[in-house]
Order: structure tokens, then sequence, then C-alpha cells
């Protein structure tokens, strides 16, 4: 099991950051009026997390006790029935799901399938929790119908089901679906919580940790707690002894990027951008979304970049970011973004040493 | 085979001296110059073939079938070749002038010579052992490939034995011949007992061809379809060139450049291959020059004494294509009305010539809304080949001065050397997305190894162009109207943006054309997202659902690199990230191959 999982606190009162949050989530939960809830903050900050640790304040030990069911869903859309599989996570009394994985049938998905679960109240209707909490991740990645209809569904059902959302943005999420929920914003820890928690976790596993070395990895970490953690672990894994000045190996594909990167900068040419579009081929076969390598890219650029170009290749990153996200095939977009830069550069290079 | 209207008539006749031959579904006939004779008497066979074939044991019940059939028959409608308006009294040109003898061939007389030579070595030395006796006709639509072979034989005069496939089984004629107790054989099984028989016993029946020397002319292939059929076709043929003992003709019309996504197409190459492979002598013919399409229209003109001139002639050759057939229909219909003709444009034929190329432009669409004229197929890759190559005037010149718009120096690009790229388009049947991907795939082999700018351009118009593509998909979902607007308006914009873009293309050279490889990592980014879904719930310990962008892109490298460290042996299936997904490819065979045959004969046209 990693750390990640491993050290994850799993009540309230564990919670090593955050730990107002925390309590006030508590309070909120002794005092049995639950409202529906929006969890947002950056990844890694620890959403996920308490949003365990309170299922588990609100019904005990048995919110543990989940399956895996990978469900067709039958959804009746008028004229046709569409099937939807989705993999969902159901204990007895909750149930957790990412709706944004139907694609673009996910209205239908909040519609029906969430009413159909709200309509199915737990059993133990005797005693005080007789709802059922819906745990929805990635609403911010639904589409507009969607949040539409999840308003609804959330109005309709409210007696008998709670919400709670978990998202990266909350701007992405209508104002409808924000103004029903009590919104909990969850902060990027801070690097002395990341050092905090990573000296906890060595204690705990036992190891000697070399001054500074936890905060060279918070560092790194770029303040996501899971990142630190994971990069924790991987030290640990390549050379026990923590040396004090121990590389820290970085995630592959974030070296990918950075190769790309340094590609680009050597050789500006049409050749050079088809074995770039090769490369990003292969991050994007691997699966890393397009977004985060144009983010990784223009931060590896930038870094090797004179500053007088700085806005114009932010300009351009933001521009095709933004495509990227209106069209279909990343690639086209991410190409243009590295022909742009590199005909920047160019022209820089030319005009500076002639 | 005959189609068109019926005429209440009802004929039946039958040619009792030649009952038994055309119980081979065989028809023989001298090739003589006196048509109107062979008409009827063709007729007249066919007639009583389709008695011989429709109710060879239950002649009695089938009367109202023979009924049928010779109302169509009757028409004078005669396979592809001799169409016959006998009952309007007035001849179709194109069979009124039938080449009879070889001066008359529009075909070259060089192939002619050639061909009569084949011919020859093959009817002479037919008793010998000769390697081989077929001869396999290749070439598009009306170059005149059986014309030829009929103008030879007549000149030799050797008897010319025609197959051709027997008139379609319709229906109706299928549940009556069911119920009669009659098996339907298919055209293909016809034709196969007919190969059968030919290898078997070579020409027992014929009459009068006791004399002279038979050729066997086997013009129409059955059409069959899916890969079983073509099987058993191309190892029948292959059969009959192996073992045939008479002179035979196989005449293969090349669609080649019609239809390139059809499976149909790679067979018959395939097909010609096997054939040429087991000693077939290929000759393959060209479309007809548009000087000697000239000569024979104004042969016609001058005998039906129309006035045409010259310049007229030449427009109607040209629009032609090489097709004789057509040209001179086009030519009948054109003398129908004689006013009708615009006075100068041209259809497809780009000139390169400067002083032709203004009224080309100006003509433009007037070219293909022409009355006659073909409008020309290209294949999907000889577009592309087309958009790639980004082929331009070496000079401008001005089209119209009057409201001309000074464009800065960095916008100006000199003319195409093509029609408009929105006609290659459209004649090559594209597809937006196909396009733009092949495009993208392709387009910076052709960009000149200085012009990152160019790149960037280009790059930047085929994103606009996904721009469109996607807002086909979600906004105007149900409205197909809007659809195709915006389809077409993307492939334009693609198409548009990678000729303005790539202002200094390379100097032409070999290029193949690649498939998109994005097809294949979409195919693979698609296949590892299940996977790695599927796997989600052990990765974080089924605790919670993760985010599948945090899977990964932070834990799945991270247990890649613990597993990698942990127990080198271990990682048998994820050692590498990058190599995990490589062997699957579902439907690239067929791509690769069409891709690879299609980049062969762009070449050939470059």
């Amino acid at each position: 099991m990693l750390w990640v999982d491993k050290y994850r606190p799993k009540t309230l009162d564990k919670v090593l950051i955050h730990d107002d949050v925390a309590q006030n989530l508590k309070k909120l939960v002794t005092e049995q009026d639950c409202p529906h809830l929006l969890f947002y903050g950056p990844p890694g900050s620890g959403k996920k997390t308490l949003i365990m640790a309170l299922l588990r304040q609100m019904f005990g030990p048995s919110a543990d006790k989940v399956k895996v069911e990978n469900k067709t869903w039958k959804v009746d859309a008028g004229t046709r029935t569409i099937d939807i599989e989705l993999t969902t996570l159901l204990s007895t009394h909750h149930v957790e799901m990412n709706p944004a994985d139907a694609g673009f049938q996910d209205r239908y998905v909040v519609q029906e399938i969430i009413k159909e679960m709200a309509k199915n109240r737990p059993l133990d209707t005797k005693g005080k929790k007789s709802f059922k909490v819906l745990v929805l991740n990635e609403v911010d990645k639904l589409s507009r119908e969607a949040q539409h209809s999840l308003r609804r569904t959330m109005e309709k059902y409210s007696s008998s089901c709670r919400l709670i959302l978990c998202c990266n943005s909350s701007s992405k999420v209508t104002e409808a679906v924000r103004s029903r929920c009590l919104n909990v914003r969850i902060s990027a820890p801070t690097e002395n919580e990341i050092v905090r928690v990573l000296e906890f976790i060595g204690k705990k596993e036992g190891l000697q940790l070399p001054p500074g070395f936890a905060a060279r990895i918070a560092e790194k970490a770029n303040r996501s707690l899971r990142r630190a953690i994971l990069l924790f672990e991987t030290c640990r894994v390549q050379q026990y002894p923590f040396t004090h000045n121990q590389a820290i190996p970085p995630m592959d594909w974030e070296e990918y990027v950075s190769e790309i990167a340094s590609d680009i900068m050597k050789e500006q040419s049409p050749k050079r951008l088809f074995q770039v579009r090769g490369k990003l081929y292969e991050l994007l076969t691997n699966c890393i979304p397009p977004e985060i390598i144009l983010k990784r890219l223009l931060y590896e650029l930038l870094k090797k970049l004179d500053s007088e170009l700085k806005h114009e290749v932010s300009f351009w990153a933001a521009y095709y970011e933004h495509r990227m996200c209106l069209g279909q095939k990343a690639i086209f977009h991410l190409e243009a973004f590295v022909a742009k830069f590199m005909s920047i550069y160019k022209g820089f290079l030319i005009a500076t040493f002639g | 085979m005959g189609k068109g209207k019926r005429n209440a008539a009802i004929v039946i006749s039958s040619s009792d001296d030649e009952d038994d031959k055309d119980f081979f579904l065989l028809k023989s006939k001298i090739t003589s110059a006196s048509l109107p004779r062979i008409n009827q008497k063709k007729r007249a066979k066919r007639a009583s073939l389709s008695n011989s074939c429709s109710s060879k044991d239950s002649i009695a019940s089938d009367f109202g079938e023979i009924k049928r059939f010779c109302e169509e028959f009757d028409e004078g409608i005669r396979g592809f070749k001799v169409s016959t308006g006998r009952g309007m009294g007035n001849d179709l040109w194109v069979n009124k002038y039938k080449p009879g003898s070889l001066e008359e061939l529009a075909v070259h007389k060089k192939k002619v010579e050639e061909v009569k030579v084949l011919f020859e070595e093959r009817l002479i030395t037919s008793e010998e052992k000769l390697c081989n006796h077929v001869l396999l006709f290749v070439g598009p639509a009306g170059v005149g490939k059986s014309a030829t072979v009929h103008a030879i034989a007549s000149h030799l005069g050797a008897t010319l034995s025609e197959w051709n496939t027997p008139t379609p089984t319709i229906w109706q004629e299928h549940l009556h011949n069911s119920s009669s107790g009659l098996r339907y054989t298919s055209k293909l099984e016809e034709f196969e007992s007919f190969v059968e028989r030919i290898r078997k016993y070579g020409f027992i029946s014929s009459s009068m061809s006791r004399r002279s020397q038979v050729v066997l002319l086997i013009d129409d292939l059955p059409v069959v379809n899916g890969k079983v059929a073509y099987g058993r076709l191309q190892r029948c043929l292959h059969l009959l060139v192996q073992s045939v003992c008479v002179p035979t003709v196989i005449l293969i019309t090349d669609y080649g450049k019609a239809d390139s996504a059809d499976y149909s197409m790679r067979f018959w190459e395939e097909l010609q291959l096997s054939l040429q492979e087991a000693g077939a002598c290929k000759v393959a013919f060209n479309p007809i020059t548009i000087n000697s399409l000239k000569k024979t229209l104004a042969r016609i003109c001058k005998e039906e004494q129309y006035e045409t001139s010259a310049e007229q002639i030449e427009l109607i050759a040209k629009a032609s294509g090489g097709d004789i057939r057509h040209a001179i229909t086009s030519l009948q219909y054109f003398c129908l009305k004689p006013k009708q003709l615009p006075s100068l444009s041209l259809s497809d034929g780009s000139s390169p010539c400067l002083s032709e190329r203004t009224d080309e432009i100006t003509h433009l669409y007037d070219g293909s809304s022409l009355s006659f004229g073909r409008d020309d197929t290209l294949s999907l890759f000889h577009a592309l080949g087309k958009f790639l190559h980004n082929k331009r005037e070496s000079e401008t010149f001005m089209v119209s001065d009057r409201d001309a718009i000074t464009l800065k120096e960095k916008f100006v690009r000199f003319p195409l050397k093509m029609d408009a790229p929105e006609t290659v388009l459209r004649q090559a049947h594209g597809q937006s997305r196909p396009i733009a991907d092949f495009l993208h795939e392709n387009v910076l082999d052709f960009v000149s190894e200085e012009a990152i700018d160019d790149a960037w351009v280009v790059a930047s118009y085929l994103s606009d162009a996904d721009l469109l593509l996607t807002s086909v998909n979600g906004m105007v979902a149900r409205n197909f109207e809007a659809e195709n607007v915006v389809q077409s308006a993307a492939a334009s914009v693609a198409v548009r943006g990678v000729l303005f873009g790539n202002s200094h293309p390379v100097p032409p050279r070999w290029h193949a054309i690649r498939r998109p490889k994005l097809w294949k990592v979409e195919q693979s980014l698609w296949h590892n997202k299940c996977q790695m879904l599927s796997q989600r719930c052990d990765t974080c310990n089924g605790l919670h659902l993760t985010d599948p962008s945090v899977i990964y892109t932070e834990i799945k490298p991270t247990l890649k690199w613990i597993k990698h460290r942990a127990s080198e042996d271990f990682d048998s299936q994820e050692t590498s990230p990058c190599h995990m997904v490589e062997n699957i490819d579902l439907d690239g065979n067929i791509l690769d191959d069409k891709n690879d045959m299609a980049s062969e004969d762009e070449i050939e046209d470059w």
C-alpha cells in the first residue's frame, strides 16, 4: 500500500492539516443538520481525505465497508434508452462516483441515476440519519446541462439525500449549485505543513530524516501533499539512508516534458516540430491530460527563456490552452503552440545574434 | 442489363440452328461490317437465350416469364456495348460510327499495331504450344478496348466468341423460378461453369467457326461482391488463363481513379496481377488523346453534315477526358442543340498556358455546368497530394485591375496550379475530419526546413479547423444543414490554411503520405484509459475514487517507479510506459495498404 493511502487520516480528529476545517465539519455533523457540501481546492490539498473522514464521522465504521460496482445504467431518454456504464463505490450509507466519466452523456447520469438513487432510501430509516450521501467527484468537469439538472435534483430530493460535491475549481460550478451548498474551501497546504506531515510519516516509518530533506521534498512538491508523500516514498525506495543532497526523482512524464522543452530550445524547424509531435503523442498515449502537458511545457520553457519573451509566450500558451478546451483534438493545438513558440524564439535569436 | 421503358410488343423468336450454342450461354457472331443484321440476329438470339436458360425444364409453364424477357430484349438494348435505339429509327452515333476497320480506330496507331501483332502470334501459333493464349486488356471506360478487339478480329478474319453475363434475375422472377422448381444459379456460378466447359471442350458447338479461327472474348466479368466471391472469380480466371487453348481476350475496365476507397478496386488490381502471373499478357490502354478524339469527332461531323467549329470539337474532346464513347455521345447531344455551347470554357484540364488561364478562371464555374463533360473524380490521396505539394505559378499576373485590392507583401501568394480547393475536395469526396487529420500528419514534410513561421501558420489554421469541427459535434447536434456548412467550412479552412501557410514548399520530391498517427494514438489512449480506470480501485485501496488525472500523472508513475526499483523482474507488463500499447492496431491494416498504394500512384502522377 502506498503511503498516501496508509497515512491517510481516518477520522476528523486525526487530521493533521486543515484541522480547523475538520473541527468545524465535526461540529456540523454532530448537530445533525448537514447541508449539501461543496469542497473545492487545488489537487493534493486533502479534500478527499476530509470527505472520507466526514463520512466516517457521520455513519461510523460502516462507512468504510465499501464495494466497487461497475454497473450499467439504463436511462430512458425519451425515444431511446441509453446504456451508461459507470464505476460506483457504495456502502450502505453513501455512494460515490465520477459522473464526468460518462462523457457527454453526463447529464443523463446526473438526472436519472442520482434520482434513482435518491429514491431508494436507506433501509435503516428508524435511525436519525435517514438520508443517503452522494459523493460526486469532478463536478467542475460536468457540462452545463448536467449542472443544471444537478440543481433540480438537489432541490427535489434534499429530504432524502445529501450531496457532497468535490472539485478543483469552484469557478466552473454554476452559481445555482454553489449557492445551494455549503462551500468549503480547502487551500493547498503550505510547505511547513507538508514538512510536518512528512516528518510525522518518517517517524511512523522509523526513518532518519536529514535536516532540510523534508523541506526540499516539500519545495519540489509544489504545495501538493499527495505529491510530497509520493515523492517521499520514491526517495525512500531509491536510497534509504537518506543523504543530505539526494536527488529527488521527478515523475517520468515531467522529465519527458523537460526533454521536449530542451529539444524545442535547441532547434526550431519543421523537422524538429515533427519530432516533438511524436513525443507529445507518446505523452498523450499515456493518458497525461493535454492541459497538464501544456502547463508543464510552458513552465519548462519559461525557466529557460529570456524574460523579454515570457509575456508573449505565456499569452500564446493561454490562447492555445483555451482552444484546446474548446476543440477536440488536443494535439492540433499543442502543436500550434510549439510551432508558435519556435517561430517566436527563432525570431528572437535572429534579432539578438543576427 | 436490359433496362429502360418497355414496349408492349411480345416477341418470341428462337433460332433453331443456334440453340445448342445458346444453351452454353455463349454467343458467337461474325464481326462484320453490317451492323443491322447482326443486331437483329442478336436480338433474336437473346430471346432464345432467355428462353433456353429460364425454362430448361418446364418450357410450358414459363410463358409469362419469357414474355417479359422478350419485352425487355425487344428494346434492343444489348449489353453495354451496343445500345441501339432501333425503335426510334435514329441510330446512336456511338454505334453508327463503330470502327469497322483498323484505320477508323481512335486508339493510338502503335497500340493497335502492338495488339495486332499479339493477336497474330496467338492465332497463327495456336496449334503449337504457345505458353499463353490470354491477353488482358486493361484501361478506363471508353478508351476503345472492345472496339480494338472487334476491329482487329475482323481484320484478321477471326471469329469472336463472346461471353456476356446473362441478364440479372429479378426478384419476382426468382420467386417464380423457385416455385416452379428451378434452382437459382448465380451469375458467378454460371460463369464458372462456362469457364469449366471452355477449358474442357473448347469450342465444339459453333457451326460457323469451323473454318476461321476463334477468339474468345470475355468482356463482361460477372459482378461479384465480397471476398469469397472475389476469390472464386479469381481462381476461376486463373484456371482459365492457365489451361485455355484458344486465343482469349479478357477486358477489365479500370475504375482506378473513380472510387479509391472501394475494396473492389484493390481486387481488380490483385486480379490483374494474378492473371499476369498465370501467364496472361497485359495490354494497358490509355485514355484517348485529344488529337485523335478531335479527328474522330470531326470525321463524324463531316459524315453527319453538321457544322461545328474546331473550337467546339476541341472543347468536347477535352471535356470527355479521353473517353471516346462519351465524346461521341456528347457530340450527338450537342448537335441536337448547337446553340448551347458556351464560347470558350474548359472543364477540368487546366492548361499551364498563361493566356488561357484568365479565361479559365473567369469561366471556371461555367465549366462545371457544361451540359456535357464528365465530372472527374479524384482519389483522396491525389487530392491530398495536390494540397500538400502546393504547386503554384512561378510568376503572378493581374486577374483584373479594376477592383484589385493590393495585399501586403506577406499575404501575397502566387496563383494555384489547380482548381479551387473546394472543387478538388468535392471531387475527392473528402470528409473534413479525415482531411484535416491527414493534412496535419503530413504537412510538416512539405514545409521547407527553414520556414518555422510557415509551420506555425499552418498549425494555427489546422487548430481553427479543429475548432470548427468540434462545434459540429457539440452545438448543432441535430441540424444537418448547419452541420454540412460547418463541415465544409472546416475542410476549406484546413486546406486553404495549408495552401496559404506553406509559402515555401519544399521542391517536389518523393513523399509517401502517411496515415495519421493520431488515430492510433487516440485508440491506444482510449484503451489505456479504460485499463487504468479499471485498475483505479486497486491503486487507491478501494476506499474512494480518485480523480483519473491524478492517477495518470502522479500515482501511476510513482507506482511504476517503485515497482521498477523494488523488483526488477516483477515488471513484466509495465516497465516502460511508452511501449505498453504499441500493438493495438485494430483497423489499421486496410488503411495502410490503401495508403501505400495511393502514395505510389500519386507519385507517378507528379
